[in-house]
């Protein structure tokens, strides 16, 4: 499924708030078909990625290709060819899922009778083929999240960006949406994954970025990244953005008792 | 109503798929915010959200538009005023104004101010002009269907005042008022961005809904009284050169000049063009100059996430002002469990934004109660007055403040976000009761008491420093009163219930009973007040009263509170 160009190309992309620079000069090719698994600390610009990925921050230094369209030039090209989940479950909750899709799907262009019959099949599929026609603000977190993921696939994207995806998920849930972005790697979607959960990005991704402090400082198969470093993804993590191997923090919160 | 204006758009989408804009997108965009306007609870209605968001769809929509078209009307009953050149069509278009610009700075700013857009509309392949076009136009409905129900009275009122060939013109000149009060809404929205934080900015738009209460409230039971309507029908208000710089009067020149060309002069000939063109100016100036700018600040105010251009406030300053509510709190309630339901209460009760929009006005309505009922009598505005002064009021109004204790300790409970309350249950508290009289404690501290204060620093200046004892005994008589209503009448822990969805039956009945009983002792007091040792007993023995009940109210178990499912 492989193929030799680059998906997204991101060329020197710089990106500061102020004097703050979130962005410092990242670079990176990313292939059809590839789960990305992109890590790092709060605060080290991987939010900042995903929205610029995304076309929610339109103005930064650099360079953004996808399927070889500029950001810059034609984002609305490119916000076509991306499914976007969004880590903070913003959703109007006033309408009902159909309500929502629909309005999702046609901002897409989407046909209304291909669209229906989909939004129907994947909230039948995700388990809230009952709801379809319940106001949102009265969903669960998870519910809400549903909707969230399937709004995200609706228009059939090339590419989807989760943005921890799975944060209110009862476990069973968990394992569906691990399974269907394995899948849906097969069917030749590209994935970018960013979570703080290391487990699932360990299992999920086939290839890892961490990133810190607006820097990529490892990229790479979980395999590779485990060679060079430690045995779990967890220490990988802990290792490169420098926390201490000592029990510093930990005895001082021990002492705090004294 | 929303169809119809719809498919109005709809008429001019040919016209602008030319200039770059998706109309199919741009038409889903606006039916979906239509939609969502017509569920969202106004913030008329704000009390009553539950209630109505799970009975019916679209009950608060069309119960917000009779209101509003009650509003026309009741304004709408000025323009009867007409022997006088202008008076009743400024007061009109005066009071018409701060209506719309109130509804719209309370009512639409939520929307305006909707960050969840960013996250929504932004990844979806959506260019900006669709975007910035359906803000514009969702922003247009919106005051166009306010104007409408709102001017729809006075229209109808102007075909029988004026004849029908009154009525275009009239539209018009709604039209020119409708330019101005977006024009001032404007000014405000970006002097107040220009000077406070995006987050402090929605606590600046709380204020400005509790003004809108107490607006309507004060209008609808001072106004007929305050205004002698057969006075003002004969004011000439061009003789007052002060009249010529109202743009209201502008607006009401219009009229003058084409309907009742007779008794026009060149003055009003050029303030009716002035009324043309100032609107009119207005609005370009708001969509040229005005509005890039908010959408700027809103873009900004939307993207930093709060975290990135907090500004720190040196610790010095916050330290100083936390030690003086801590002394205050340590002072009056020093049992550790207290203190600590003392301090929560003070703190959220001053912070929570739904609590203070609901509280707040009360303490307007007191006032306004007492000058109602007092000018209710015969005579002048300034006889009223002097009656006023002769009789022994003042007891009448700090037995009306009661109505404060009452409003907060209804309110007090229930709040929005009140998950964060499973704290209480998960500790070891062993007497709920402490937290409950921390509570109430912390209520009259903060704000009964400075009430009160007021209240009487008022009182004693106008009848003199021997009604102190008088304003003793009724300030622990409204204690008693509050200990008694937090007793029957709030049974949760401070903010610790979600909002109340029906008030239960028998609490009704004993509200009342209590109520009843303040105002008995209320009139008693009245009847008694002249034998001023007596007053000065019946404070001692209201205070052991108090202190006694106090005690037992901090005495209370879980078995009197309702516990709460989480």
């Amino acid at each position: 499924m492989m193929s030799d160009t680059p998906l997204i190309q991101i060329r020197n992309l710089s990106k500061s708030y102020g004097s703050k620079l979130v962005l410092k000069n990242l670079s990176l090719d990313i292939y059809p078909g590839q789960v990305i698994g992109y890590i790092g600390p709060n605060g080290a610009g991987k939010s900042t990625t995903v929205k610029i990925l995304t076309g929610l921050i339109p103005d930064f230094n650099g360079e953004v290709l996808v399927d070889g369209i500029s950001m810059q030039h034609d984002p609305q090209e490119i916000k076509k060819r991306i499914g976007y989940v969004p880590e903070n479950a913003e959703l109007y909750d006033v309408l009902t899922p159909m309500e929502y899709l629909d309005f999702v799907g046609k901002l897409y262009g989407m046909e209304e009778e291909l669209l229906t019959a989909r939004a129907m099949k994947l909230l039948s599929a995700f388990g809230l083929g009952n709801n379809h026609n319940d106001r949102m603000d009265t969903f669960s977190k998870g519910m809400k999240q549903k909707v969230l993921l399937i709004s995200g696939i609706i228009h059939n994207p090339q590419i989807i960006i989760l943005d921890e995806p799975l944060s209110g998920l009862d476990a069973n849930a968990v394992i569906m949406i691990k399974e269907l972005i394995m899948r849906l790697s097969k069917e030749g979607k590209t994935i970018f994954y960013c979570s703080h959960m290391m487990d699932v990005v360990e299992k999920v991704s086939d290839r890892i970025l961490l990133i810190n402090k607006g820097e990529i400082i490892a990229d790479g198969t979980f395999e590779s990244l485990k060679q060079n470093h430690a045995d779990t993804l967890e220490r990988v993590f802990a290792k490169l953005t420098g926390r201490n191997e000592s029990d510093s923090e930990t005895d001082a919160i021990i002492n705090a008792f004294d | 109503m929303d169809k119809i204006l719809l498919k109005l758009v709809s008429l001019f989408m040919p016209v602008l798929e030319k200039t770059g804009v998706d109309t199919e997108q741009l038409y889903h965009i606006l039916k979906v915010k239509l939609l969502m306007d017509g569920r969202r609870p106004s913030a008329m209605f704000a009390g009553r959200r539950k209630a109505t968001a799970t009975s019916g769809k679209a009950s608060t929509s069309w119960a917000v538009s009779l209101v509003t078209v009650l509003m026309g009307a009741f304004i709408g009953a000025t323009l009867f005023i007409f022997k006088m050149p202008l008076v009743g069509q400024t007061v009109y278009f005066s009071m018409f104004m701060v209506l719309m610009s109130l509804t719209l700075i309370t009512d639409f700013t939520t929307v305006l101010l909707d960050v969840r857009d960013q996250y929504i509309l932004m990844p979806r392949p959506v260019n900006d002009r669709t975007l910035a076009l359906s803000r514009i136009m969702h922003i247009s409905i919106y005051v166009f269907r306010l104007a409408f129900l709102q001017a729809l009275p006075g229209i109808i009122m102007m075909g029988f005042i004026d004849g029908w060939l009154a009525v275009p013109l009239f539209i018009v000149q709604i039209i020119q008022i409708t330019f101005l009060s977006i024009l001032l809404v404007n000014v405000v929205y970006l002097v107040l961005m220009k000077m406070v934080s995006p987050q402090k900015f929605k606590d600046i738009i709380s204020y400005f809904q509790i003004g809108f209460s107490i607006v309507i409230f004060g209008a609808y039971y001072l106004l007929p009284r305050l205004i002698d309507v057969s006075v003002l029908s004969k004011i000439d208000l061009l003789h007052y050169t002060w009249s010529y710089f109202i743009p209201p009067v502008w607006i009401a020149a219009l009229n003058e000049v084409l309907i009742h060309p007779g008794r026009a002069t060149i003055i009003t000939s050029l303030m009716a063009i002035v009324g043309v063109t100032v609107p009119l100016a207005g609005l370009w100036l708001v969509a040229k100059v005005l509005a890039p700018g908010f959408n700027r600040s809103l873009m900004v105010a939307a993207t930093s996430d709060g975290n990135t251009s907090a500004p720190i406030t040196p610790d010095v300053v916050r330290k100083s002002k936390f030690d003086i509510v801590g002394k205050i709190a340590n002072l009056i309630a020093a049992d550790p469990v207290e203190n600590a339901g003392f301090r929560i209460t003070w703190k959220l009760a001053a912070r929570i934004r739904e609590f203070k929009i609901k509280v707040y006005p009360a303490f307007a309505y007191v006032p306004i109660y007492f000058l109602y009922f007092s000018l209710n009598g015969k005579g002048s505005l300034n006889q009223r007055l002097e009656a006023l002064q002769g009789a022994k009021g003042y007891i009448f109004l700090i037995y009306l403040s009661t109505f404060i204790i009452s409003a907060i300790l209804q309110h007090i409970s229930f709040s929005e976000k009140y998950k964060p309350a499973w704290v209480y249950y998960a500790l070891p508290i062993t007497r709920p009761g402490k937290i409950l009289s921390g509570m109430f404690k912390a209520v009259v501290t903060l704000y009964y008491f400075p009430y009160c204060l007021v209240i009487s620093a008022v009182s004693i200046a106008i009848w003199g420093p021997a009604v102190i004892n008088d304003l003793i005994f009724a300030f622990f008589v409204g204690l008693i009163y509050g200990i008694l209503m937090a007793l029957f009448m709030v049974k949760g822990l401070p903010f610790s219930k979600p909002v109340l969805v029906k008030q239960s039956g028998g609490r009704i009945v004993t509200l009342l009973l209590i109520t009843v009983l303040i105002a008995a002792i209320g009139f008693g007091h009245y009847f008694l007040a002249r034998w001023e040792t007596l007053i000065w007993v019946l404070a001692m023995l209201a205070i052991i009263v108090y202190c006694i009940m106090l005690y037992y109210y901090k005495r209370q178990t879980w078995e009197n509170i309702e516990l709460e499912e989480f």
